[in-house]
């Protein structure tokens, strides 16, 4: 090379430097999603619009009243959910953020708990909650409200009640994202400034804590729209939900093409809802991250100018709220102090006492004497533990879960985890879209994917093998480890990385003694959350599966369907002892990562 | 073209008043036991979309040598050892270490020894370990490896600490921790990226000289990125100062202080007073200026220029306050005084508005008050003409 040639021109890249660009890692996740999941998509698209015009079926979706009327009560229900949720995830996420030590850490595992135990389980423990000889019956008999056992089951607030209930970890959550990023420095300089609690929190903490509120409304929204486990089991005839008539029709062959058709419609109004919060929020509210740095587009120290752009916008939302939310609240401040602080907690306790008490009346009557279910148990016995240890339907739908479940896991650790690595290494353009397209199997409700991939495992004769359906939930399990490993890999110190590399390790040794160490307690709580999804997956497994290969949901599903009997409650005390054993393993290595 | 001025020689060029105020003057070449790399950067370019990080800089850095980027934040100073280290990669130009070109090396093949700001120690090795891996990296055996980090821990007074974990020391700790890994391969050039800014005052102060003294034993070139001019003056051979991408001046710290090529260097390097004044006359290397209120003196110059307007500097510390007025002193009135301790900082406004600050010793006069009218002057070499 000559010396003018170096001066001027950039040096070409050589193509086996061009091999090493991480980029590369994205291809292997690219091509699984494209041929699972976005292919299967885009063919229900196509069957939904191959009858003899290709709007046939969605006239016929929106004709026939009992489709319109599911449409419109499903919309209902979970924009009744979504607020519940937010009206009561608030004060719980106050909650946690006010209180301190041991008390905090236990109201967060109290939350985070049922957040990773199965949607059928939590569903299965409110159906033993307000059964007939449930303790809510029992105890409104003995203190004399009521003479006979009332029918609380299978009406719109048994479902309301129970779809709150199941999503409001998921509020709960996203509202704390955002209230623990606070400084606490402004709470104390606002008090300083002359404002009380209710000014406090109407001016600064409610307005900071509004992008975390509003992501939570709109993940708890979204996924009420596809929701299908827990209507089903708590609702009565009249609470159909939109996804139930997919599942319905499916058992019809003749219904090709306007099956598909429902399933496109859930499917275009989930979407478009995303759409909508995405261009307010900016899609990270889906993975719940903050934006990815798209590295060497500008330079490091240049000014940020979004805040310029978004101040008319808040100021607008100011003025409304301070007419409408300021004299309410300048009424209440007449109120003492410390109804504020008694409100938060009154609230706050209920909703733990929501997501808990079902789990721990379960628990104990997974180890009842009576062959039915009625709370409290009449004696003690093991003999439903038995009865599941014993019984080789039970533990081949075991096994066969336990299997898929580590295979799925392993390969969303690998495809996510070399995906993940790509996002945030790479420098190619067009992250957030990648993001997003990896993220995106967490918004598809999970009905619309199953009918999808159904046909695709017909034609290469998938259907209700080990590795279909470990693939099929490794769709699901890709996003959680995408996104908590690019997180693991984004809290990792470039500067420690150079360290290495300048004082003479390769890019490998790099990885190996740097990078590795630092992302692993990641990479393992990726993989324990990649099993559990598999583990407890339902929806795709129901359209997949065979009658030859029975997983545990699946078998707890026709069980809760039929019989309503305490081997259930074992079944869910296992799983509860499996997420809490996973949480307790992980403690000390994400104790660690916090301490480095 | 006009960017492309290379700023060669070292040490010997540079003005005459360069005496032994920098220490490396008097270490003689044989007690060093490494002879530092030679780095030549050739009119390097590095983009960030349409932002010039570095705009065809050029530089020649002598075997040994200890020269300082300085610079403000977004001058370039980091983009630039980033290139060298070979974290970045060059959109033009060339990097040559002794006289071979670098920009195909791999930064783990180019065996430099490095410090970082936040010291990027492993958290999950030892003392021990963390200055023993750049010897790992290279292969060398247990035994020399261990004999090798038991030196350079005695070296930086590491010896006690050398079984604990990096996050059980104090941040001047570490940051010793982080400079006997740079060193414990003896490695021709060290890369310096602001060490010694995340530390306290009288910290800094004591790792300056310890840096500079093992620059004296160990005879390896540093290449020292900093913002704070103090540290720069305090420890360079040499510095280049940095601006918006570009070196807008290299030379020896004297050089660097008295004889500012701009506005720029002028007012980043030091405390100044930059005054506008009318060219009266232009004699040899003196000339005769008038400012604004019509005050006439003389300056140092090696400007061309002898007519029309220039910009003078004079050093707060080189302008004598007296309470007698004399023929040739400027009246100024008092707009504020601070007593601080070794000095008096006085801020005093000139006819026509300029303001002066003044940076007196202590004395046993008394502290002016705001409102009285002082009498400054200064002699034709206290000052210097900006070209």
């Amino acid at each position: 090379m000559s010396v003018a040639a170096a001066d001027y021109a950039p040096p070409a890249t050589p193509f086996s430097e061009r091999l090493k660009n991480p980029a590369w890692l994205l291809v292997p996740a690219a091509v699984f999603l494209a041929f699972i999941y976005l292919l299967p998509v885009i063919d229900l698209v196509r069957i939904s619009m191959s009858g003899s015009t290709p709007w046939v079926h969605f006239e016929r979706v929106f004709a026939v009243p009992l489709y319109w009327e599911a449409l419109v009560r499903t919309m209902q229900i979970s924009l009744t959910v979504a607020f519940l949720c937010l009206v009561f995830g608030y004060p719980t996420a106050l909650l946690i953020h006010r209180s301190r030590g041991i008390t905090q850490m236990l109201i967060a595992t109290a939350i985070i708990l049922p957040y990773f135990i199965a949607i059928l389980i939590r569903t299965y423990a409110w159906m033993v909650l307000l059964g007939r000889n449930g303790p809510i019956n029992k105890l409104l008999q003995w203190l004399g409200i009521l003479d006979e056992p009332a029918q609380l089951l299978f009406n719109r607030g048994s479902v309301l009640l129970g779809m709150t209930a199941v999503l409001l970890p998921l509020m709960v959550l996203s509202i704390y994202s955002s209230v623990s990023r606070l400084d606490p420095g402004l709470t104390r300089a606002a008090q300083a400034s002359g404002a009380g609690p209710i000014a406090t929190f109407w001016r600064v903490l409610l307005p900071l804590t509004a992008p975390g509120m509003g992501a939570g409304f709109l993940l708890v929204f979204v996924t009420a729209l596809g929701f299908f486990i827990t209507p089903t089991l708590l609702g009565g005839p009249g609470d159909q939900m939109f996804a139930m008539h997919i599942t319905q029709q499916a058992d019809f062959v003749s219904s090709e093409g306007f099956l598909q058709a429902l399933a496109v419609v859930l499917l275009v109004i989930t979407l478009v809802v995303v759409a909508v919060a995405g261009r307010f929020l900016g899609f990270e509210f889906i993975w719940g991250g903050g934006k990815l740095t798209e590295v060497h587009d500008e330079p490091k120290d240049s000014v940020d100018g979004t805040t310029v752009n978004t101040a008319p916008r808040r100021t607008f939302a100011m003025i409304v709220a301070d007419a409408i939310g300021w004299p309410i609240l300048r009424v209440l401040s007449a109120l003492p102090g410390w109804t504020g602080t008694l409100t938060v907690r009154a609230m706050g306790g209920f909703v733990i006492a929501a997501l808990i008490v079902p789990i721990i009346v379960v628990m104990i009557i997974s180890f009842s004497k009576a062959s039915f279910l009625t709370f409290p148990p009449p004696g003690w016995s093991f003999r439903w533990y038995e009865k599941f240890f014993t019984d080789s339907q039970w533990i081949a739908a075991f096994t066969s879960s336990l299997t898929i479940a580590v295979i799925s896991s392993a390969m969303a650790v690998t495809l996510g985890g070399c995906a993940a690595m790509g996002i945030v290494r790479s420098t190619i353009k067009g992250k957030t879209i990648l993001m997003l397209l990896l993220v995106s199997p967490v918004i598809v409700p999970p009905v619309v994917l199953g009918l999808s991939l159904y046909s695709l495992f017909l034609r290469f004769d998938l259907v209700g093998t080990i590795g279909g359906l470990a693939a099929a939930h490794a769709i699901g399990g890709l996003p959680i480890v995408v996104v908590i490993v690019a997180a693991a890999l984004q809290g990792v110190d470039t500067r420690l990385e150079q360290a290495a590399s300048v004082h003479g390790a390769s890019p490998l040794t790099v990885f190996r003694t740097v990078t590795l160490p630092a992302i692993a307690p990641g990479l393992a709580a990726a993989a324990f959350f990649a099993f559990l999804h598999s583990f407890d997956e339902l929806v795709l497994s129901l359209f997949l599966s065979s009658a030859n290969l029975q997983t545990l949901p699946l078998r707890l599903w026709a069980d809760v369907n039929y019989q309503l009997n305490p081997v259930l409650a074992v079944v869910s005390t296992l799983e509860v002892l499996l997420v809490v054993g996973g949480i307790i393993l992980s403690r000390p290595v994400l104790a660690r990562s916090r301490a480095a | 073209m006009v960017q492309n001025v290379a700023w060669r020689g070292g040490r010997q060029g540079g003005s005459t008043s360069h005496g032994s105020s920098t220490p490396a003057g008097g270490t003689s070449e044989n007690t060093r036991s490494v002879i530092g790399s030679s780095i030549a950067i050739n009119d390097v370019v590095k983009r960030y979309g349409t932002f010039m990080a570095a705009d065809h800089i050029s530089l020649d850095v002598q075997p040994g040598e200890f020269i300082t980027l300085l610079g403000p934040s977004g001058s370039g100073k980091t983009t630039l050892l980033n290139l060298v280290a070979g974290f970045q990669k060059l959109d033009g130009g060339e990097i040559l270490v002794d006289g071979n070109p670098i920009h195909n090396v791999p930064t783990h093949k180019r065996g430099f020894g490095m410090v970082f700001q936040s010291y990027a120690l492993f958290p999950n090795m030892t003392v021990t370990q963390n200055v023993a891996f750049p010897l790992r990296m290279a292969g060398v055996d247990r035994e020399t490896a261990n004999r090798r980090v038991a030196e350079t821990l005695e070296i930086m007074r590491l010896s006690d600490h050398a079984q604990k974990n990096p996050s059980q020391m104090s941040g001047g700790q570490q940051q010793r921790v982080a400079i006997a890994r740079s060193i414990v391969m003896r490695p021709k050039v060290v890369l310096m990226d602001e060490p010694l800014s995340a530390l306290d005052r009288r910290l800094r102060e004591s790792i300056q000289i310890e840096i500079r003294d093992l620059h004296q034993t160990l005879g390896s070139t540093i290449l020292f990125v900093t913002h704070d001019q103090g540290e720069a003056l305090t420890m360079s051979d040499r510095i280049a100062v940095l601006d918006a991408g570009k070196i807008v001046q290299v030379g020896n710290p004297v050089e660097i202080y008295r004889h500012p090529t701009n506005r720029f260097v002028a007012s980043f390097v030091g405390e100044s007073n930059l005054i506008d004044a009318e060219i009266v006359q232009k004699r040899g290397s003196t000339m005769t200026l008038k400012n604004r209120a019509g005050y006439v003196f003389n300056a140092e110059s090696r400007s061309t220029i002898d007519v029309g307007r220039a910009t003078v500097l004079v050093r707060p510390e080189r302008i004598a306050i007296s309470d007698e007025p004399n023929q040739t002193a400027i009246p100024v009135t008092v707009t504020s005084a601070l007593f601080l301790g070794e000095i008096l900082r006085i801020e005093a406004q000139m006819e026509g508005g300029e303001t002066l600050l003044i940076r007196c010793p202590d004395s046993d006069r008394r502290l002016p008050n705001v409102g009285d009218t002082l009498y400054a002057s200064w002699r034709a070499e206290d000052c210097w003409v900006l070209s």
